[in-house]
């Protein structure tokens, strides 16, 4: 989907799409598909992006998603609110990391680590 | 899926505050909640109608898949399932061809260990288990250094064989901490000790060095 179909989207529907995403995400990396992972992770940065530039920024509204059952949604949606719901995100970090689901609780603790270290400044 | 819909339901019902704080009317997120650090309350928000879809991860075959991709996906899948609980009573239950792989599948929930664990257990080989190069050898090679120093005893252990797999994958997915490139690209051209460093790490964050 192109920058400019997104623009159409609404924030639901943009949700909607980054859940689609970051589900099609957990899959490859199950079945290895690297290439076809770092592609979803382009069109996961561009509804990011999009959500960030609505007026007031509603990358907030991905933060249901910390509750959804899919370790890879919980994760990339916690990972692209660090900015927006600090604490809360890092909560969700550090419970994918302490419940060992991997492979995510190794994204989250590097993440966590790379916080702690100052080497994240999220914005 | 019906079961975590119910269970959210009544952990939104359970929590439910009309005192609770709000953004303020008028904000982009007026009327919601957020919780004692301002954060946007995520249980708040979950639409509860409807199919979530999850992405679950798929049935376990009961006989053996005739692919090394399919055993692969099936061997990762009872690995993360079962974790420390990856006894060969219940890998069987799963199904019977999985005992074969139980070295695999249970050495996926071991312990972290030291690095002198790691490094001194390369000398012992094992069912279960490979030899991962702690700064990659591929890679390092096309940068320029040498079989020596790749396979030095200082960058060889032994780590769990699924592990193994799992730290590869991880060395090619992008990721947020390398500035969205994957750790390959971010450390094509770097020195030995910026190798090693991510490499250590690497085994780290998959639970398989100690912190």
């Amino acid at each position: 989907m192109t920058d400019a179909a997104l623009k159409n989207l609404s924030v639901a529907q943009l949700v909607e799409r980054f859940t689609a995403i970051t589900l099609g995400q957990f899959q490859a990396e199950l079945h290895d598909e690297h290439k076809k992972y770092n592609d979803l992770i382009e069109e996961m940065l561009a509804v990011e992006q999009e959500l960030k530039n609505r007026p007031g920024d509603q990358r907030s509204a991905l933060v249901p998603l910390f509750l959804h059952p899919n370790p890879q949604v919980r994760l990339m949606a916690a990972e692209l609110t660090l900015a927006v719901a600090p604490t809360t995100s890092r909560q969700v970090l550090q419970e994918l990391w302490d419940r060992k689901e991997f492979p995510q609780a190794a994204y989250a603790m590097g993440t966590l680590r790379a916080l702690e270290r100052g080497d994240r400044r999220p914005s | 899926m019906r079961r975590h819909d119910r269970a959210l339901r009544r952990a939104c019902k359970a929590n439910f505050n009309p005192a609770q704080p709000r953004v303020p009317r008028g904000q982009p997120e007026g009327g919601q909640w957020v919780d004692a650090n301002g954060d946007p309350v995520a249980s708040r928000r979950v639409r509860l109608a409807g199919e979530i879809p999850t992405g679950d991860p798929p049935e376990i075959p009961k006989e053996r898949p005739p692919t090394s991709r399919a055993r692969s996906v099936a061997l990762k899948t009872v690995a993360r399932l079962l974790g420390p609980m990856a006894a060969t009573a219940e890998i069987a239950k799963l199904g019977a061809w999985l005992t074969t792989y139980s070295a695999e599948i249970s050495s996926y929930s071991d312990s972290p260990k030291s690095l002198e664990e790691l490094q001194r257990a390369v000398s012992e080989p094992a069912s279960g288990y490979e030899i991962h190069h702690v700064v990659e050898q591929t890679q390092a090679e096309r940068d320029g250094f040498t079989r020596e120093a790749i396979d030095s005893p200082d960058n060889l252990v032994r780590i769990p064989t699924l592990k193994h797999q799992e730290i590869n994958g991880w060395y090619q997915r992008r990721n947020p901490d390398f500035g969205w490139e994957t750790p390959r690209e971010y450390l094509s051209g770097r020195n030995w000790d910026v190798k090693r460093a991510v490499g250590l790490d690497a085994l780290r964050i998959h639970g398989v060095l100690q912190p």
